[in-house]
């Protein structure tokens, strides 16, 4: 006998269908819609939003209130892997992930719900910044490149593609980008001579819809990038609705320290490219570093803002790149409109025609070695910022630091071809007033070392943690430190959600997680 | 070493010191140069006590290796983003079967940046096959790799250098003093980034090398100085005459530092690469 439903009784039967039902027309999914507008109990795609802002309009927690925000759970991974993922909340669940692994937990009490753990690989385990969420399924990358869907419910896997030949050096820890039916998806590899890579993939069957290639692929012409490969683009990028275009930053190119081997300017190396995310095509692009031999990606959150700017109101885009400047361009075409330094540089004589930075070729690594500011770090990286509109602050993860750079053609043109050494660093939180890049304030971080991402919220207050392992509560007009907690080094950006009228401020510290909230 | 309960003994401190100021190579993840002959090319450091793996436990090795040690350490073990060249490092040439490797691995070491490892055992020994091949390999090859070599640092003028050292350096150094001989202790990269920076790698270490001194002033009026054990935004923390440590909120006491070596991070932005190599080079006659 042939059933439809595996029951044992017809009323069983209609009682499912009926349920069923119910369960598809009351889906608890995630509309991608909803990414233009995010609920408030919500933090749905790794920016908090399109826009890369990472601000919230939640005030529950307060300058005056914030001395009272006490710990309402933490989750323990049980890892020894840092957690620098951004947590993803949808429907009162956070995803949030390691290298491998996935966990959903309540967002109300911080049980776990399901985990997932990826098999046993080779990729490179480095990092990872979070998932995805689109509908009923939730993405995870895997450091061999693979991209997995997993049903949100229960964590079963839905599918598994290849994003990118792990073989070849391929990894990725990128948390994807949902743009409605798009799933954007970067890939890192700079230990070998790879073109960098963004792919589209249908959210639904994992299908790939295109690919970017920010150098040229294996087989074609390189004059363009002056024969470098590299570009990987391994940061979650934003987007602007309006004009259609995902705005992404790109790495730098490889071999990483041998200048010579690829003169130029190295394109769409160390750039931030504005792609159209239904075709892959390239509508401008603008480079943060030309002919980069420091490792100092443009991969950093390019940061779209719509604010006067000269008088005028414009579409502007942000971004304090890991070379030492901030820029600011015009998101509509590209170009310029600011390039000045937000922490210590002395690598560049000046500012071209179309603001990128000149860089000294007496500061390009050298088999005697040159002391260089920032070093190989950065002068800021991965760590998000966050822009509070209030104040027209851009809120940093900074870094003054030197290294010392070398290169002889002994060191080969493949991969890292070169060595180089940091010297000195000291991890300092700056606000960029965004129009004019003056630093309004700064607060010591109390390290070597960069440290958090960054969250402000529209009462006036910007989360963040320091080198030595406290999380961070400041007010953002001065950057007083208002609430501190030891809960071990934050490496992730900090995000917040409000459930059953209480504001959470959700942080990973070492290889927890930590919500706190007002007593 | 931040970890002091890690089951090191203090020469493997000191040996671990000298891990990070030699042997911290970087390099892409293939064999980029090698085989390429370079008669300056220093030695790496023998191993001391020769080991055996079975080929089927250092292919093992080598994926645990490039997925949980490859991003810093290199595919290869010769350097990664960050962490040093393996196959240079006195501490494997001096290991046995990860006898001065493993209590690193599973302890990490957070002062650099290295996490510590929960993985089977069977993952760990093979990870040290792996290791121990690949320093074989590289003892083997002929020519240079990403080192930097004694003769890559001599473009300096040492009678500039002199000079320099003279206006910028002689209010703490003396060629007769503390610096007497320093050629003949520390060469090439280590010397220079002695020089650039000496509280890295060194702080913490043991030796006691330019640590700060701290007084502080508690609510009551009481002074103690010592030597600065820990300090953060909200922490302070010394090492008082008895080698007890003792901390206090910062903000309930006023305190004063001084750090003998903040004058080498603020000379950081005064050198050009002339003066650093000039100043290396009068170093580098100090015998």
């Amino acid at each position: 006998m042939l059933r439809r439903f595996p029951c044992s009784s017809t009323h069983l039967c209609v009682l499912l269908a009926i349920i069923a039902l119910a369960a598809t027309v009351a889906a608890q999914g995630l509309d991608p819609s909803a990414l233009l507008h995010p609920p408030a109990d919500s933090w749905p795609t790794y920016h908090g939003d399109y826009s890369g802002q990472r601000h919230s309009k939640l005030t529950q927690i307060t300058p005056d209130n914030v001395h009272q925000m006490t710990l309402a759970w933490a989750f323990q991974t049980g890892q020894t892997q840092q957690i620098k993922a951004t947590p993803i909340v949808v429907n009162g669940i956070i995803y949030i992930t390691t290298p491998d692994n996935l966990w959903a937990i309540d967002a109300r009490s911080g049980r776990q719900i399901w985990r997932y753990t990826y098999p046993a690989n080779d990729g490179f385990h480095i990092g990872h910044r979070g998932a995805a969420v689109y509908k009923d399924l939730v993405y995870l990358t895997t450091p061999d490149a693979h991209l997995l869907a997993l049903d949100a419910r229960d964590g079963t896997v839905k599918w598994n593609v290849v994003i990118a030949d792990a073989k070849k050096g391929y990894w990725s820890t990128n948390a994807p980008l949902v743009v409605r039916n798009h799933l954007l998806v970067g890939v890192s590899g700079d230990f070998d001579n790879l073109p960098g890579i963004l792919k589209s993939f249908d959210p639904e069957t994992g299908m790939t819809q295109w690919t970017f290639y920010s150098t040229p692929p294996p087989g074609t012409p390189n004059s363009e990038s002056g024969g470098a490969t590299g570009g990987q683009m391994w940061m979650t990028g934003t987007y602007d609705p309006d004009l259609n275009l995902v705005y992404v930053g790109t790495g730098n190119p490889t071999p990483v320290l041998n200048g010579p081997v690829r003169r130029g300017d190295n394109r769409w190396t160390c750039s931030i490219v504005a792609i159209n995310p239904d075709t892959g095509a390239l509508a401008w692009g603008f480079q943060a570093s030309p002919h980069d031999t420091h490792d100092w990606d443009a991969s950093e959150v390019p940061v779209l803002v719509d604010a006067d700017f000269a008088g005028t109101r414009r579409k502007l885009l942000l971004q304090a790149s890991r070379n030492g400047y901030y820029f600011v361009l015009d998101r509509t075409n590209g170009k310029n409109l600011l390039t000045t330094p937000f922490a210590t540089v002395n690598w560049a004589k000046g500012v071209d025609a179309e603001g990128r930075p000149i860089p000294l070729e007496d500061k390009e690594p050298s088999r005697d070695g040159r002391l260089v500011a920032p070093d190989e770090a950065g002068g800021t990286n991965y760590r998000s910022p966050s822009f509070d509109p209030a104040t027209g602050l851009l809120v940093v993860s900074a870094h003054d630091a030197y290294g010392i750079y070398f290169f002889k053609p002994e060191h080969g043109r493949y991969g890292w071809a070169g060595a180089d050494y940091n010297v000195h660093g000291r991890g300092v939180l700056r606000a960029i007033e965004y129009e004019t890049g003056k630093v309004r304030w700064s607060h010591d971080l109390s390290g070597g070392a960069g440290a958090a991402g960054v969250l402000t919220t529209a009462s006036g207050l910007t989360f963040t943690g320091d080198s030595a392992g406290s999380a961070i509560a400041l007010r953002t007009s001065d950057g007083s430190t208002l609430w501190h907690s030891g809960i071990g080094r934050v490496g992730n950006g900090p995000v917040t959600y409000e459930l059953d009228g209480r504001q959470y401020v959700l942080l990973g510290g070492g290889s927890a997680v930590y919500a706190f909230a007002l007593p | 070493m931040r970890k002091r309960s890690s089951p090191l003994t203090l020469t493997s401190v000191a040996t671990l010191w000298l891990l990070v100021c030699c042997g911290a190579i970087r390099g892409s993840a293939e064999q980029a140069g090698r085989g390429q002959s370079s008669p300056a090319a220093q030695p790496p450091p023998q191993t001391a006590t020769a080991q055996q793996y079975p080929l089927a436990q250092i292919e093992s090795g080598r994926s645990r290796f490039a997925a949980q040690c490859g991003f810093c350490h290199g595919r290869d073990a010769a350097g990664g983003e960050g962490g040093p060249d393996l196959t240079r490092s006195p501490l494997v040439a001096a290991d046995v079967r990860g006898d001065r490797l493993l209590p690193i691995v599973r302890t990490g070491r957070p002062d650099k940046g290295m996490p510590a490892f929960t993985l089977p055992d069977a993952d760990l020994a093979a990870i040290v096959a792996f290791i121990h091949d690949q320093k074989k390999q590289a003892d083997e090859a002929t020519g240079g790799r990403r080192a930097v070599d004694i003769t890559d640092l001599q473009s300096g003028n040492a009678n500039d250098g002199k000079r320099y050292f003279d206006g910028a350096c002689s209010r703490c150094h003396s060629p007769s003093g503390d610096l007497a001989g320093i050629a003949n202790r520390l060469q090439g990269l280590p010397l220079l980034q002695r020089m650039l920076n000496p509280a890295q790698g060194a702080r913490g270490g043991g030796a006691g090398r330019g640590v700060p001194t701290v007084t502080v002033t508690t609510g009551t009026g009481e002074k103690v100085t010592g030597r600065l054990a820990y300090r953060d935004e909200f922490t302070i923390a010394l090492t008082d005459e008895s080698g007890w440590y003792r901390s206090w909120p910062a903000r309930q006491v006023t305190f004063t530092i001084d750090d003998p070596l903040q004058a080498h991070v603020d000379q950081l932005g005064k050198y050009t690469d002339a003066d650093m190599h000039n100043v290396l080079a009068y170093l580098q006659s100090l015998k």
